[in-house]
């Protein structure tokens, strides 16, 4: 499922976050985006999943604008990964994945057992079925994490955001995050969306790039023609530099910073 | 939840149960409350039982059994929804001024309105949904429409209405007024009857279904709105449906007995201890617990001296160690809420 966003001006009381940010997320796909800290992409996330509301511009879903929708409409059509994860009470990590389904169970109604089996099989999906009756607070942040990707999937929205999903993860663990995230991507049809702080994460996981700066999208398009030396210094800085392996493979290093 | 400690649960509430219909400043033999007991089933007059313990039993013992059960309840419930909605295991149901609001209504009902049949009971309830009223209306206005602000805005709104109070108790008869409005602050049982059980109990079991019934959609509300509202909960609508019924609920309860503290804060972390956080399922155990525990507070207050002490007064001795005790030994196992993370 497609995602347009078109001529997008949004913020914060009177300042604005974002201006005229115009971009295509095609279906099916994964899409890194990109830019420095307060260059505005969790707020162009806010706005995509209809929790913010932009001065101006649209954001449409297959056609279908997110303005218009009901928020059970929303969250049937797009799930979230956020970068935080706390609970304040102590809730098992099945139950906080079937809190996923909560756009389809009436409110005076609970996770069936067809719900349980399905949470379970996402469980085995993600490889954290042995973490399905452990206290979700009692994990590490990449456990977490995972659990977090389960809720999504569980969620079974076309479209998924995930919100700097690597930013308490350690290495290995980042890499998991991704290659699941991929994964998902081409198996189910998923389009994602994910903010990233690190470019080579996008060169190696993601089909597209969005890059971001301070408001306003410098480039836009498929990451082996986007990420090069001019649009990464545009938006990182003038010391960051795309650079050859032995292999042939290419990486984004910081120099003379 | 074991099954043993399920048995358990029902054993102390039943004996507690028989001691509070038995024990109090005119007590009631097993003979009597066997025979009043026998007189509930078709056929079995209780003629046997003398007419003055059929009286205490029917119009005093019982209205405030029930009424202490009801208000014992209604308190978990609400701070179970309160502690979920502010996503903080140390919220009580006062948190949004309730209680304050209530007080004011109290004191002036004493004050000014001492003619009117429930006037105490009827003004406290309608100032303490009032007081929430105002500090969710406040709320509102403000861009920010997290939790924090209405928690905020129910300081301000508790503030102000526990001025009003002072100054209504400077202005009291220290004779007569002061001593009524103290002893309504401090809560107690001992004006219970059947007319506030009439008031009191079908709104405690209304919203407890209602609770019961929406519960799951709680645990969904203890995560931040932002997340809820990703989820597919409409997090405004529903936080006014929930604070909508448990204010209800806490006014009604305070209305009838006055303030009583520390039940809405540490039953919920009781029930939350012994069958996890899954509403559900906590909303009708921390309801039973909580209807247990006050019926023995109750008992205590009315028994351990020669006159009765006000509840609140047991509630906190016993309440405020209990939930250190939590804190110290097991807060780390989860029964604050706050796991190792």
């Amino acid at each position: 499922m497609s995602v347009r966003v078109d001529g997008l001006t949004a913020g914060y009381g009177n300042s604005p976050v974002l201006y005229e940010v115009a971009a295509d997320l095609a279906a099916g796909r994964s899409c890194a985006l990109i830019g420095r800290n307060g260059s505005g992409k969790t707020t162009l996330m806010r706005c995509i999943n209809g929790i913010l509301k932009p001065t101006k511009g649209t954001i449409t879903v297959s056609g279908r604008e997110i303005r218009s929708m009901k928020r059970d409409e929303i969250a049937r059509l797009i799930s979230l990964v956020p970068q935080g994860n706390y609970s304040p009470f102590q809730f098992s990590c099945l139950e906080i994945i079937l809190m996923g389904g909560a756009a389809r169970i009436k409110p005076w109604s609970a996770p069936c057992a067809g719900e349980r089996r399905q949470a379970l099989e996402i469980c085995r999906e993600v490889g954290i079925v042995e973490l399905a009756e452990r206290p979700f607070n009692s994990l590490s942040g990449g456990q977490k994490q995972l659990v977090m990707l389960a809720r999504a999937l569980h969620q079974n929205a076309p479209v998924m955001l995930l919100d700097e999903p690597n930013s308490h993860l350690d290495f290995p663990n980042q890499h998991m995050m991704m290659g699941l995230m991929r994964r998902f991507v081409r198996e189910r049809g998923v389009t994602a969306l994910i903010t990233l702080h690190d470019p080579n994460l996008a060169l190696q996981y993601c089909d597209d790039v969005v890059m971001l700066r301070e408001g306003r999208v410098v480039a836009a398009g498929p990451t082996a023609e986007i990420l090069d030396d001019v649009h990464l210094q545009e938006v990182l800085g003038p010391g960051i530099l795309m650079e050859r392996t032995v292999s042939g493979g290419r990486v984004v290093v910081p120099r003379n910073m | 939840m074991k099954k043993s400690l399920i048995i358990f649960c029902l054993f102390a509430f039943g004996l507690a149960l028989v001691m509070s219909l038995a024990l109090g400043r005119y007590p009631i033999g097993p003979a009597d409350l066997l025979g009043l007991a026998g007189s509930l089933l078709p056929g079995i007059a209780a003629d046997a039982v003398p007419v003055e313990v059929r009286m205490v039993f029917w119009n005093i013992r019982v209205p405030r059994i029930l009424l202490g059960i009801a208000v014992g309840s209604g308190l978990s419930i609400a701070g179970v929804v309160f502690q979920a909605l502010f996503r903080n295991p140390l919220a009580a149901p006062d948190i949004l001024g309730v209680t304050a609001g209530s007080g004011f209504g109290a004191a002036l009902a004493i004050m000014f309105f001492t003619r009117m049949a429930l006037g105490v009971q009827g003004l406290a309830f309608l100032f303490g949904v009032v007081a929430v009223s105002i500090a969710y209306f406040l709320a509102n206005r403000s861009w920010d429409r997290s939790a924090s602000v209405l928690v905020i805005s129910g300081i301000v709104v508790s503030a102000v209405f526990q001025a009003c109070v002072s100054i209504l108790m400077y202005l009291a008869d220290p004779y007569d007024q002061l001593a009524k409005i103290v002893f309504w602050i401090m809560g107690s049982f001992h004006a219970a009857s059947w007319a506030k059980v009439q008031v009191t109990l079908p709104v405690v079991v209304v919203g407890s279904l209602l609770l019961t019934v929406f519960g799951w959609r709680l645990n969904v509300m203890t995560h931040n709105e932002e997340e809820a509202l990703s989820l597919g909960v409409d997090v405004f609508r529903w936080r006014l449906f929930y604070l909508g019924i448990s204010t209800l609920v806490v006014a009604s309860s305070v209305a009838a007995v006055g303030n009583i503290s520390w039940i809405g804060l540490i039953v919920p972390h009781i029930a939350r201890y012994l069958v996890g956080t899954e509403h559900r399922r906590l909303i009708p155990v921390a309801a039973f617990i909580g209807g247990g525990f006050l019926l023995i507070m109750d008992t205590v207050a009315r028994t351990v001296s020669v006159s009765e002490i006000p509840i609140s007064i047991i509630t906190s001795i016993l309440g405020a160690p209990f939930l250190g005790y939590l804190v110290i030994h097991r807060g780390r196992k989860g029964a604050l809420g706050v796991g190792a993370g």
